[in-house]
């Protein structure tokens, strides 16, 4: 019963008109990002961060949670409409959802996304709050070793399914790592890596580096070659679904939940790998798989609904053990300690009541996407009709008061100019983004756990194996960077052979 | 301009594209300055890891990793190598640099006008009263939209003259 009076609690503390309002800004935002396709949630929600730095920290982490699974379901609407998907997660869902749209059935797909999304995104809730106690208890015995041995278990998960080289997902892992350690050692106070320059003292700015090379690089390598498409937005009347439609989509949701659920408490995995294995679910499972591929409602329900439970899941080892298990999440975690709160089981022992409205605050964001989205479905597709040359010039405002607005220093412009370039060469070498995020976070936080346990053990790195908990999750983790078995596909290669 | 975009040449079968012997080459160049350096910081001290321990590990990771790639990539050469559009990568970046060499002398409302007016007019090719209408917002608009609405200082001239007309 003491969970359901702190989730009440928290339900007052997120129903001030303050955090409503930054909730519902944070949704509409996140919608935006998710739209337009040149910039994904990871660089959306870094680049937002510095635009809630002056709020109260509850209301800067409402809004920036919003934002996140915001996007989530922003990408669904470009995928039916346009069949260019606006985030990665939502790739698959073009199968289905534009041979929907091609039909004349749009309406229907967007609004059985939404409430797919609404219904995985709730349940998923639902067992944050069920498992945020017993969790944040245990990770509380958690000492740094077990916790090394964790963020060792999430990295490997990243560079295994990350890209298609391994050898490549690790580069980019130890890239991050070293951009990490630029700044005053944590431990014995030297600086390192700082070539001299008292800017770098502090470290570089994480929000610079990310909107850099996640942001920036994208727009240094559009192309010509991407034709503007003309988007109708489909009528009020045809978005309702007729009852076949909604009777058929309930078990792929069912489905969708429990795919998305299970696979977002993985470190490592991401929204695209739950919207895929959602996908293949319905191929195998549903009564009416031999449609699917030429407009049939299971296509879309399944796949959005996995990938918003997916969203929602991942915020379990945020809150519960500190561990983000996906890119975006580790944007995220980055926000939490810019705000200066720790993630992880201390986060309800200290800021009981910060974490009970933030999770409260789900709940409230996942309605008010399903209520915004599908009245105002024609909103978000005039988004797309705006020019490209308006909306590079707007992207890189906002990129450059991002940056800048961190630290109030022209520097992090130039570091974001850099790591722009960075990005793009990387991104040329087909060198993946995605690990280099998660050690640039975690970077600080495993370093000073690996030092904590070599001095608990005084210099043995036996503690890492004479420990039960460390022992296993480090075999664990050694076992997937050494199996190339456990590489899976990228849904982006399915989604080149959209027939298959 | 923008629009000459040059493709960098597929690899010949057989060959290790440029680009990428570059990169390795980079790679195995910043794993062993970072080696050399976390030496230097030191790896061990009398209470137990040093400030260089970390760095030094995720150095020898780097270069171990340049090298198999390169010996992967000496097998079986790496096929396609997309184009990057020069002239965009170019147009945008020294914009920029140039941008945030003259924030905090001209101050932001100014320097981000002839930004968006170069990146809308010159480069996007869009009409007057478009280009000025949404630079003016991008630009004057932002600053006070961030000042007065979310409490978010953006710069101000540097130079007296344009700091006392408000800018």
């Amino acid at each position: 019963m003491d969970t359901l009076n702190e989730l009440i609690g928290g339900f007052a503390a997120a129903m001030t008109w303050q955090n409503l309002v930054f909730a519902f800004l944070g949704c509409l935002l996140g919608t935006i990002i998710g739209v337009l396709p040149g910039i994904g949630p990871v660089a959306g929600v870094a680049l937002l961060i510095p635009l809630t730095m002056n709020l109260d920290a509850t209301g800067a982490i409402i809004m920036l949670c919003a934002i996140f699974y915001g996007t989530a379901y922003g990408g669904t609407i470009t995928s039916v409409l346009l069949n260019t998907p606006g985030e990665a997660a939502s790739a698959i869902t073009t199968i289905d959802g534009y041979a929907m749209t091609k039909i004349g059935k749009a309406g229907a797909a967007l609004t059985i996304a939404a409430v797919g999304s609404f219904v995985g995104g709730t349940i998923a809730t639902l067992g944050l709050v069920a498992a945020a106690k017993p969790l944040g208890e245990m990770g509380l015995m958690v000492g740094p070793p077990e916790f090394f041995a964790l963020m060792v278990v999430g990295i490997s998960l990243l560079v295994a399914l990350a890209g298609k080289s391994m050898v490549k997902a690790l580069i980019s892992g130890a890239l991050g790592l070293l951009i990490s350690m630029v700044g005053i050692d944590p431990v014995a106070g030297a600086p390192r890596f700082t070539f001299g320059s008292d800017n770098l003292l502090d470290g570089v700015s994480f929000v610079a580096v990310i909107v850099g090379v996640f942001g920036l690089s994208e727009i240094l390598s559009y192309r010509k070659d991407s034709a503007a498409s003309i988007v109708h937005a489909p009528g009020l009347r045809s978005l309702l679904p007729n009852r076949t439609e909604w009777r058929r989509s309930a078990p792929s949701m069912a489905r969708g939940t429990g795919i998305g659920f299970g696979l977002g408490l993985i470190p490592g995995m991401t929204g695209s790998v739950s919207s895929l294995l959602a996908y293949v679910a319905e191929k195998k499972f549903s009564k009416h798989r031999n449609e699917l591929g030429h407009g049939a409602i299971e296509g879309v329900a399944g796949p959005e609904t996995a990938n918003n439970a997916h969203a929602n899941a991942a915020l379990i080892p945020l809150f519960t053990l500190g561990i983000p298990a996906s890119p975006t999440i580790a944007v995220l975690m980055g926000a939490f300690l810019q705000q200066g709160l720790t993630p992880g089981p201390t986060l309800f022992t200290e800021h009981s009541e910060m974490a009970w409205a933030i999770i409260a605050s789900l709940f409230i964001g996942n309605l008010l996407l399903l209520l915004l989205n599908v009245p105002l479905v024609g909103l978000w597709t005039s988004i797309l009709r705006v020019p490209a040359s308006i909306l590079t010039a707007m992207i890189l405002l906002f990129m450059v008061i991002g940056a800048y607005t961190i630290n109030f220093n022209v520097f992090d412009v130039f570091v974001m100019i850099a790591f722009g370039l960075l990005g793009l060469a990387l991104r040329h070498l087909d060198i993946p983004l995605a690990p280099m995020v998660l050690t640039l976070v975690l970077g600080p936080l495993m370093e000073r756990s690996l030092r904590e346990s070599l001095e608990i053990s005084q210099g043995d790195f036996g503690i890492f194996l004479n420990r039960p908990i460390s022992m296993v999750l480090i075999g664990v983790g050694v076992l997937i960077v050494l199996s190339p078995l456990l590489k899976l596909r990228k849904p982006k290669a399915l989604n080149e052979d959209p027939e298959t | 301009m923008t629009t000459e975009s040059l493709t960098t040449e597929p690899a010949l079968k057989g060959r290790v594209a440029r680009s990428v012997l570059a990169g390795i080459g980079a790679f195995v160049a910043v794993g062993v300055y970072v080696l050399v350096s976390s030496i230097g910081l030191g790896l061990w001290t009398t209470l137990g890891p040093g400030p260089g321990l970390f760095p030094f590990a995720m150095g020898v990771l780097l270069v171990a990793m340049s090298a198999v790639w390169l010996v992967q990539e000496l097998r079986n050469p790496s096929e396609t190598t997309e184009g990057v559009d020069r002239g965009l990568v170019l147009a945008v970046v020294v914009s920029l640099a140039v941008l945030a060499g003259v924030l905090d002398l001209i101050g932001f409302q100014l320097s981000m006008f002839l930004f968006l007016m170069y990146h809308l007019k010159v480069r996007g090719r869009r009409g007057w009263p478009s280009s000025l209408i949404i630079a003016l917002a991008g630009s004057v608009g932002a600053f006070y939209a961030f000042n007065y609405g979310l409490n978010v200082t953006l710069p101000t001239a540097g130079i007296p003259l344009l700091n006392s007309i408000g800018l």
